[in-house]
């Protein structure tokens, strides 16, 4: 998004080997394996690894948090006011915002909802809103809400997937070659999408102007509604908010020692591969590639 | 003019009994003015006590009535259309009621420029709520079915169509009827299953059935966003619905439209 130049970002990692890591590097974003490197060298801090391990890289990087840091945590679940504890060990007033974002920020299409901690001001919110909104649609909203955020847009690029991936199989089915249902499928719903964003109508008056009299779409939406096709959409949002719920729960309780953690970070790095630091570019103000 | 229009029904069963007394609660036709006929006094004794005029000649009401409404049963309407059609003039408006009785069908029976009109009405015109629809014949004219709208406009909403949207209106007002009684009676039964009584439950079930349509009216807003302005985040609206979509209410509903409409032309075939 050309927001931020590439040498005023860095990152960290404990494994060097991973893809994202040299994808990083050949961005020229400056990389370390240490985070306090990447606290010291920051004003705003992401912090992006899996929940469970959030409490520990606070208490690892919690000396070196100053007055003007941002702490900025994108972990599915961890609410803010266990961060601030945390931090509250070693700094006063901990600046902490939370953040909730999706996958496709990497084509600047995200969507990024933030809720500010205690100590947070408004210009604080603000910066952030203006990084996250150079990939995508960025709005503060009431931390209780970010559960439901996670169902909706945070998983719902799966959701998405999943269903293009099905309309691809209903082209092929009907004959048409899989990389053109693929791609006509996601423009089908990108279109629909940016007709929806952009327009002052509700969803169903759209749907409506699509379906003349007895023709083939109104056939078609027959068959979704049959299907329980908006129930299972509901239900599909109202599962990832409340296992984002339980997640927090978790995450409330550090089950987790430290000694477990590292293995498990180590192990869980070498079999999943660019999840973790994939967390880092998850929230990365890099442009895509181009 | 309307005042002076005297109105015929030949038949005098459900549909036409709809039909009158919500132009009679309209004040759009004196009773005295309207003249029905049928075999028997089974129905007729009801018209007679509206203090329309009855009589068992069909013919009669060809003679006496310029607008004539045709509502018998379809197996009977030939035979009736038969008998009537040495009456029948250029002057006439002939209105069929008759279900799946097309107007090819009753222009071939009638006399060649027969001003024809086939009309679908639904039971609420009683309480002047009715939904019609009507379509016209080759005979009939803008101004004839200006006529004919302005008249039934005052039992409810009354709209010309293309003739083949008449058997999708049964499916969709004429049983539709049916469906929302099924589901205020379902509403109410949630409730006393909740501890309301039945009585009030039923009144009010029917009350939140009227408003709402009042609402889709007379505002005109789509219902979806209609149903969007009632829930509010996490309340109990957005749960009820919930449930509602689980069931694919909408698809059933869809459903029996189509179903209602198919067994239309399947009838209509016959």
């Amino acid at each position: 998004a050309g927001v931020l130049a590439a040498h005023k970002i860095t990152a960290s990692s404990p494994d060097t080997d991973l893809p994202t890591v040299s994808r990083l590097r050949k961005m020229g974003v400056n990389f370390t394996v240490s985070n306090k490197d990447t606290v010291k060298s920051s004003d705003v801090l992401f912090l992006a690894v899996k929940p469970p391990i959030i409490p520990f890289i606070l208490d690892e990087v919690g000396p070196d948090i100053e007055a003007r840091h941002i702490v900025v945590s994108c972990a599915a679940g961890v609410t803010i006011s266990s961060i601030e504890k945390k931090l509250s060990a070693f700094c006063p007033t901990p600046k902490v915002i939370r953040c909730m974002t999706n996958t496709p920020v990497i084509v600047r299409e995200g969507a990024t909802v933030y809720a500010t901690g205690t100590h947070a001001d408004v210009e604080d919110g603000k910066l952030l809103e203006q990084l996250m909104a150079s990939v995508g649609f960025c709005t503060e909203v009431e931390e209780d809400l970010i559960d439901a955020v996670t169902g909706l847009s945070g998983s719902g690029p799966a959701y998405a997937f999943t269903a293009l991936d099905a309309l691809a199989d209903g082209g092929v089915k009907m004959g048409l070659p899989r990389r053109l249902a693929v791609r006509l499928g996601a423009q089908a719903l990108l279109g629909a999408a940016k007709m929806l964003l952009e327009s002052e109508q509700h969803p169903g008056q759209l749907k409506d102007n699509v379906c003349s009299p007895g023709g083939a779409t109104i056939h078609a939406l027959h068959f979704l509604e049959s299907g329980g096709f908006r129930s299972l959409l509901i239900n599909a949002v109202e599962a990832s908010c409340i296992r984002t719920r339980e997640l927090q729960h978790l995450a409330d309780k550090e089950k987790i020692s430290p000694a477990a953690i590292k293995k498990t970070l180590l192990d869980k790095v070498k079999m999943e591969s660019p999840l973790s630091l994939a967390s880092t570019s998850k929230v990365s103000l890099f442009s895509s590639k181009s | 003019e309307a005042e002076e229009l005297r109105v015929g029904f030949v038949g005098a069963g459900r549909m036409a009994g709809g039909l009158v007394r919500g132009l009679l609660r309209a004040g759009k036709v004196p009773a005295s003015s309207i003249l029905a006929s049928a075999p028997s006094d089974r129905n007729l004794d009801a018209w007679r006590d509206l203090g329309c005029r009855t009589t068992h000649c069909n013919l009669e009401v060809l003679q006496d009535c310029a607008l004539v409404f045709l509502a018998t049963k379809p197996h009977v309407l030939p035979g009736v259309l038969q008998e009537i059609r040495p009456a029948v003039g250029p002057h006439h408006l002939v209105v069929s009621l008759v279900a799946g009785v097309t107007l090819q069908k009753l222009q071939r029976l009638l006399p060649a420029g027969t001003k024809v009109l086939r009309l679908m009405p639904n039971l609420p015109c009683v309480v002047q709520a009715g939904a019609m629809v009507f379509s016209r014949g080759t005979g009939a004219s803008d101004e004839d079915a200006a006529l004919l709208q302005t008249l039934l406009s005052s039992c409810g909403l009354c709209e010309e169509v293309p003739e083949s949207y008449i058997n999708i209106h049964t499916g969709l007002s004429g049983s539709g009827v049916a469906y929302v009684y099924l589901f205020a009676e379902a509403l109410a039964e949630g409730a006393v299953k909740m501890g309301m009584p039945g009585g009030l439950a039923s009144r009010i079930a029917a009350q939140t059935l009227l408003g709402a349509a009042k609402m889709m009216l007379e505002t005109g807003e789509h219902p979806a966003k209609l149903r969007g302005d009632v829930c509010t985040p996490g309340g109990t609206t957005i749960h009820a619905l919930h449930q509602l979509e689980k069931g694919a209410l909408r698809a059933t509903v869809m459903n029996a439209v189509e179903a209602a409409t198919k067994r239309a032309c399947d009838v209509g075939e016959d």
